[in-house]
């Protein structure tokens, strides 16, 4: 009998535990180990359950770097809206010592480029190294020639491995309610290509998905942060994997040659994860 | 104020520069909502050539029948004519503006705020077309013409001090637009009639001081055109320069009309494609802000110019105003140009031209009212 009741209550323990959570991603030493979330910023009880999944995971998967993918804050803005959209939810990372950098969505106000938590340090594109990984931040919202040609001699000097761009508005997508941004994708994909941008995240739309390699490109839309479109997904030839039905984040985890990812729900279960190789780009000059 | 002299047949009118640009406009919308990614293919490639040259020619072209007025006789022949529309159009320009920038941040899109310019202008050629639809030959209609290219012309001061093309270089701006000028004051001062050296010499240095100091380069010819020598008389506003006409200001008339018109029909194909998709509550706000605040403004402009001493012409009254400030509204081909100039390619400009685009519903709110406030043909 006492068996029996040990027994229970350590199931309860566990199933009491924010989801049954298991760590796919190599975890060694040495890595890039980064997580992704967009269109998070609700400040409702979903995200703080997102992020406190986020904080779970966190425990096996001690990731340094979160990407926003924009929406970063829904509605007002003032400063007593960023600390409860923002500072509150992820509190337990940032206490971590865990760096944020986020893109600037459509919903987001120009100020919020200054608020220091998510290391935009006032500018709406920008880049920033780990290592052998370089991260391209693009403002989709408004692409002015400046902007571009900033793009452009940025991605033409990155000397890293990796070269990752994000940015709210997904080139491509299979949402309903917004999908693939085709006026983006005309101006953006040339630039992507000529320099090998091994793999694009976005959010914009809300639900998390993994796009079949296009023109040699990984696509990720991962828009599920704190918002939720449940069931906007219309799966076609192009959806690799998908999901709409809760919030989600992505663990990703960059060693040598290898991104490995992992998508997180918010109870905790992997919702997708693999394993992206990469191989010099034929379109760019030897590295 | 007198009535404008000879007016061009009102239908001749509208066939002539009301229907290129919304043909245009239409085809952009069919192409961008059935084939989209070629459509963006094909009209990036040309929006530099469209927006930044040829629309030179259009502007060029408005401008030369404002500095026409100026003639004897023309509505802006005498500064106390325009003094009362400015008034108007200070008001009808500010209020819609602040109410925008102060509503922006509750759009839930923020980012559109960054087009504000757009609130400001109106469409002076469909509007004029409205406004003698509804008054035919009243005196409202030269005040609500002196009243647009007041706004118009503080939307393009406004448009310019933002700065919202691109990195500023006024070092740059003014040194080059110094130049222009000089050219076309020397061209005026030693009798040059041909209309070429001014467009050529004036014209491309007027054009190189806007690209290069980061501002729109369409509006180069706007500077230069005053300086173009015009015949003694205004023969009207929109009235097509006779065939015979000798000088320089019709001959570039003359001209550049079919290609200012061509300009036009490139420039709605170019940037009057929007996807339907982006039809969301938000792209109301700047139609629905024009249509309250912009005869809001322009009565209350009027009202608080008119104890300064300032006399409203016979048979203009509050109706009147409110009709006018309906169809100034309508800011529809130069929201679309002021779209374009304000924001770059991506889904903040969609959502602006689509704004722009919408503000057309001005015409039928701005013929209801008319009705229901039994002015011009409605009041007999």
């Amino acid at each position: 009998m006492t068996r029996i009741a040990i027994t229970v209550i350590l199931l309860g323990m566990l199933t009491a535990l924010p989801g049954a959570r298991t760590v796919l991603l190599p975890n060694g030493t040495g890595s890039l180990k980064l997580a992704v979330i967009g269109d998070n910023g609700t400040g409702d009880p979903p995200q703080l359950e997102t992020a406190s999944q986020m904080v779970a995971m966190h425990r096996q998967f001690p990731f340094g770097l979160v990407l926003m993918m924009g929406d970063n804050f829904y509605g007002s803005q003032k400063p007593a809206d960023l600390e409860r959209k923002f500072a509150r939810p992820y509190r337990g990372l940032l206490e971590l010592g865990v760096v944020f950098r986020a893109a600037l969505g459509n919903h987001d106000d120009i100020s919020t480029i200054r608020y220091a938590p998510i290391g935009m340090d006032g500018r709406r594109y920008y880049s920033h190294a780990h290592g052998n990984v370089r991260f391209f931040v693009l403002d989709t919202n408004v692409l002015d020639a400046d902007q571009l040609t900033w793009a452009d001699a940025a991605m033409q000097q990155a000397t890293e491995d990796w070269r990752i761009a994000y940015f709210p508005h997904p080139l491509y997508g299979n949402a309903g309610r917004h999908g693939s941004n085709l006026d983006v994708r005309v101006l953006l994909e040339p630039l992507l290509l000529k320099h090998g941008i091994q793999v694009v995240l976005s959010g914009h739309d809300h639900v998390y998905e993994r796009l079949t390699p296009q023109k040699g490109i990984h696509y990720f839309v991962v828009g599920s942060g704190g918002q939720l479109r449940r069931g906007d997904l219309r799966r076609a030839d192009t959806t690799a994997a998908g999901f709409d039905q809760d919030r989600a984040f992505m663990l990703a985890e960059i060693a040598g040659d290898d991104f490995h990812f992992q998508t997180v729900a918010r109870d905790g279960t992997t919702v997708d994860s693999g394993r992206i190789r990469r191989f010099p780009n034929r379109l760019t000059t030897a590295r | 104020m007198q009535s404008p002299a000879p007016v061009p047949r009102l239908w001749h009118f509208a066939v002539e520069y009301l229907l290129l640009l919304p043909l245009g406009a239409a085809i952009a919308l069919l192409w961008v909502n059935t084939a989209p990614e070629s459509y963006f293919r094909a009209t990036f490639s040309l929006s530099f050539l469209v927006n930044d040259v040829a629309m030179v020619l259009f502007f060029g072209w408005v401008m030369k029948e404002v500095a026409e007025a100026t003639a004897p006789d023309g509505m802006l022949s005498h500064w106390r004519r325009v003094l009362l529309p400015l008034a108007g159009a200070v008001g009808a320009a500010l209020l819609p503006a602040v109410l925008f920038l102060a509503l922006a941040p509750y759009l839930d899109e923020p980012r559109l705020s960054e087009g504000w310019p757009v609130v400001l202008v109106s469409d002076v050629a469909f509007g004029y077309f409205l406004v003698r639809l509804i008054f035919g030959r009243h005196p409202v209609v030269a005040w609500f013409v002196l009243a647009t290219v007041c706004a118009n012309a503080i939307g393009v001061a406004a448009l310019a001090a933002s700065g919202a093309t691109g990195t500023l270089r006024p070092d740059l701006l003014c040194g080059l637009m110094a130049a222009a000028l000089a050219s076309a004051l020397i061209f005026r001062r030693f009798g040059v009639v041909s209309f070429w050296p001014y467009v050529v010499v004036g014209g491309g240095l007027s054009w190189s001081a806007l690209y290069l100091g980061g501002l729109t380069p369409a509006l180069a010819l706007v500077p230069i055109v005053p300086f173009l020598p015009h015949a003694p008389r205004d023969p009207g506003f929109f009235v097509d320069a006779a065939p015979d006409a000798r000088d320089t200001l019709n001959r570039f008339e003359l001209w550049c009309r079919h290609p200012a018109q061509a300009a036009l029909f490139l420039f709605g194909l170019v940037n009057g494609g929007v996807p339907l998709q982006v039809l969301y509550w938000t792209v109301w706000t700047i139609p629905l802000l024009g249509f309250l605040a912009k005869p809001i403004g322009l009565i209350v402009g009027v009202a608080l110019a008119v104890p300064l001493g300032l006399i409203l012409p016979r048979r203009i009254g509050v109706p009147e105003l409110a009709v006018v400030g309906l169809i100034a509204s309508i800011g529809f081909t130069g929201a679309l140009f002021f779209a374009t100039a304000s924001v770059g390619p991506g889904p903040t400009l969609s959502t602006l031209k689509m704004s722009a685009l919408l503000t057309v519903l001005g015409a039928p709110a701005a013929l209801v009212a008319a009705a229901a406030l039994r002015v011009g043909r409605f009041g007999r």
